[in-house]
């Protein structure tokens, strides 16, 4: 039967739920459910990113904040380390809640590493949405939007992930979406991290926080 | 009508952008069949070699392995979701638009009631989203036709293609009961990710054990594709959960929104 | 006839704010004033009146049909400027005028450029790039577009700059005697006594009084202040009507409630270098009402 599955194409297995993940193990069945972890830890951090960011405009609380004696940098460190500090909870606490949950049924099993290798993997990409979210609202007039584009970019790289998955010419694209850095596959069972994805990531990261800073230094505050 | 109308414009823009953005992505799906059909294919001849038993025991036969039906309900459950958060969105904005916008005193000081101020606005999304399933329809027609490995069946495609409208019904209920319930909702899309996507982890997980009875809990799994393709038809059990969720969620917000206090900003 | 008719109205939020036992009629032609000083109760009334908000207990009855039963026919005949105006930002103010008007199934484009006129205000403009002032006369024509019989004000000068208030009272004077009766709620005396017939004084949740604005006038205290040549006697001005009687070197300052020429005749009778007689503001309105509730 396994034998038969890895005959599959595989276009056929995403088509049909089955992967490459060994469901008879524990860890492989979270592998599976990592992928709906990982969705909805970086919606959560694309919409804190924005949010933060927009907040002010929005709740028209801009005047009060910006008319205080504190540069607009510090105000913009200030909200990104209160998201970074969401973040990094969420992380502990879906890490710290998978642990013990899997600890019941993984029958000995060692797991925790994997797990530990895994929301590593979820940081990096919470951080990465994060700082789209909040380079979007930066420097969109309109910030009160940049929540829905952000998510709408989120929601086209993941369907971007499952076109790939199906079709094996569009794996060029991979560089384009953030979902097919780290799967669950390779950094539970490929060795880790590829290099160029951490590059990728970091430069990524870098420049969209930059772009955070400078674009919102720069900004007519509009009501 | 003057409501109706109003609401249908304010909705325009987002309506557009929707239908297209659901358009794209069953295109993108869609064009990928071909591919996947031929991988089907190669696949069959490897599938011939073994035993009847390991094939029936897969679900796999050679008559609806990989139609473009079953193909179409594999990304359908994308398409839902998408159609899911546009009708939720709808739903959550219609009394909290004017609760953000601080719009409530113009509508309400107007010599209408609360009642034929939801009825208007509630028909304002439902046309959306009847404006969205039609072109989504004939796209995904359209679509269908063009790659079609063999024929299929019309009206199984387009009892599979109705099931976005009706959850898109369920959502659009659940969305209004919220934004009446919790009054001031600062950001929609918060809310209406968050429920949505609530619901479709629950169907996922749920959907592993395979339990009928917990299929209830997740409007995502109210629609069976496979018992669609099979019967033709959708399950009644299931249909009428849906409308009475839809008609109950409904009623309550016309009866709690009639009693609300509307205060000063 | 009573055009808006409030009995006993009681509305709690919390436990401080709201308003009890309220009870007052507007009769029809009239401006009624509504003062009292922030958050004493007049918005909560207002918003009752208009059923955006229902009360604990009470009733309120506009052109004699009760306010939340019949809303929607009333508001037919109302005409409602908000405190603060916020309309939807990517209209234009015309398709807002226009979507306003719709409501009232009559036809509004003259008069919408007659009040636009008037209040000098960009039709083709969109809402979102108007200033506070402007959307404010967005609200007045939008409120008098399609001739209410009653008009509701709440705090509605404010943002306006002198020139359009002048313009705006002038309105609704015009309003007023074409027949509408005006509900005039604010917390400057000064516009309510150049406006109003009659006016409500609410503190705290509760009305104070109802009075002519002439009564009001008569019964208030005057502040004098008079600075003389030479010290004057402690008991000069010691005459009925006056309290507080205050002495300081050559400067002598009391209140005064009476009749006015018996305290002028007594300046009249000693050499002044200097006058002041001032209007108690609205504060002291209010110490007034609360010494006699005292």
């Amino acid at each position: 039967m396994t034998e038969l599955l890895k005959d599959m194409p595989k276009s056929l297995r995403v088509v049909f739920g089955f992967n490459q993940l060994d469901l008879s193990k524990v860890s492989g069945y979270f592998g599976v459910l990592f992928i709906y972890l990982l969705l909805m830890a970086t919606i959560h951090a694309t919409m804190l990113g924005a949010t933060v960011i927009a907040k002010e405009e929005r709740d028209k609380t801009y005047e009060f904040l910006f008319t205080k004696p504190v540069s607009r940098s510090i105000i913009v460190t200030a909200k990104l380390l209160a998201a970074l500090t969401n973040i990094i909870i969420f992380n502990l606490v879906t890490m710290a809640s998978s642990m013990m949950l899997l600890a019941k049924y993984s029958h000995g099993e060692a797991v925790n590493d994997e797990i530990a290798r895994l929301m590593a993997a979820m940081f990096i990409l919470q951080l990465l949405f994060m700082v789209i979210g909040s380079a979007l609202a930066a420097v969109k007039k309109k910030s009160k939007k940049a929540a829905s584009l952000a998510t709408g970019i989120l929601v086209f790289t993941y369907f971007l992930s499952v076109a790939i998955d199906l079709n094996d010419r569009l794996t060029g694209l991979k560089y384009f979406t953030p979902f097919k850095y780290f799967e669950a596959k390779n950094v539970m069972y490929g060795g880790g991290f590829a290099a160029v994805y951490v590059v990728i990531s970091v430069v990524l990261i870098a420049a969209l926080t930059t772009v955070t800073y400078v674009f919102y230094k720069n900004r007519d505050l509009n009501v | 009508m003057n409501i109706f109308l109003h609401e249908l414009k304010a909705y325009r823009k987002s309506t557009m952008i929707w239908t297209f953005s659901l358009v794209i992505m069953m295109v993108l799906f869609m064009s990928l069949y071909s591919s996947i059909h031929a991988d089907a294919e190669a696949f069959l001849k490897v599938l011939k070699n073994y035993p009847e038993a390991i094939r029936n025991a897969l679900g796999f036969n050679e008559k609806n392995f990989l139609t473009v039906v079953g193909f179409y309900s594999f990304l359908l459950s994308f398409v839902t979701l998408c159609a899911s958060l546009q009708a939720m969105n709808l739903g959550t904005s219609i009394v909290s638009k004017e609760v953000r916008e601080k719009t409530a005193d113009f509508l309400l000081t107007k010599p209408v009631t609360r009642s034929q101020i939801l009825t208007a606005k509630l028909m304002g999304a439902v046309v959306s989203l009847v404006i969205t399933n039609m072109i989504y329809f004939a796209a995904a027609s359209f679509m269908a036709f063009q790659f079609k490995a063999d024929d299929f069946s019309m009206k199984i495609f387009f009892l599979l293609s109705l099931t976005v409208f009706f959850v898109q019904l369920i959502f659009l209920a659940l969305g209004m009961i919220i934004s009446v319930i919790f009054q001031t909702i600062k950001s929609v899309l918060t809310v209406s990710l968050a429920v949505v996507f609530a619901f479709y982890f629950v169907g996922m997980f749920f959907d592993t054990s395979g339990e009928k009875v917990k299929r209830y809990f997740s409007p995502f799994k109210y629609f069976d594709t496979a018992y669609i393709i099979k019967h033709s038809s959708y399950e009644p059990s299931f249909l009428i959960a849906g409308a009475a969720i839809t008609i109950l969620a409904i009623a309550a917000s016309y009866f709690i929104y009639a009693k609300r206090d509307i205060h000063a900003v | 006839m009573d055009v808006i008719e409030i009995k006993n109205l009681t509305k709690t939020y919390g436990k401080a704010r709201g308003i009890s036992n309220i009870s007052f009629n507007v009769e029809e032609g009239e401006i009624f004033g509504f003062i009292g000083p922030n958050g004493a109760g007049k918005s909560t009334t207002i918003r009752i009146l208009l059923s955006l908000i229902y009360p604990d207990s009470g009733s309120a009855a506009i052109f004699g049909k009760d306010c939340i039963q019949f809303a929607p026919e009333i508001k037919k005949n109302i005409g409602y400027l908000p405190s603060e105006v916020f309309y939807y930002d990517n209209m234009k103010v015309k398709e807002l005028l226009n979507y306003s008007a719709s409501f009232y199934k009559k036809d509004c484009n003259k008069r919408m450029k007659e009040l636009a006129d008037i209040m000098d205000l960009d039709l083709n403009k969109k809402i979102d790039d108007l200033s506070l002032g402007n959307k404010k006369k967005v609200g007045i024509v939008q409120g008098l577009l399609h001739e209410p019989k009653l008009i509701i004000l709440d705090e509605p000068t404010s943002g306006l700059d002198p020139l359009m208030q002048q313009n705006f009272f002038e309105l609704l004077k015009e309003e007023n005697k074409k027949g509408a009766t005006i509900l005039f709620s604010s917390h400057i005396l000064s516009e309510v006594q150049r406006l109003c017939n009659r006016v409500a004084i609410i503190k705290e949740g509760k009305i104070v009084t109802v009075e002519k604005i002439s009564n009001l006038t008569e019964n208030t205290y005057k502040k004098f202040k008079v600075e003389t040549k030479a010290p004057l006697d402690a008991t000069y001005f010691q005459i009925s009507g006056v309290h507080n009687l205050e002495v300081k070197g050559n400067v002598t300052s009391f209140i005064f409630k009476g009749n006015i020429n018996d305290v002028m005749k007594k300046i009249a009778g000693v050499e002044i270098m200097n006058l002041w007689i001032e209007e108690p503001d609205l504060e002291e309105i209010f110490m007034h009402y609360y010494e006699k509730e005292a």
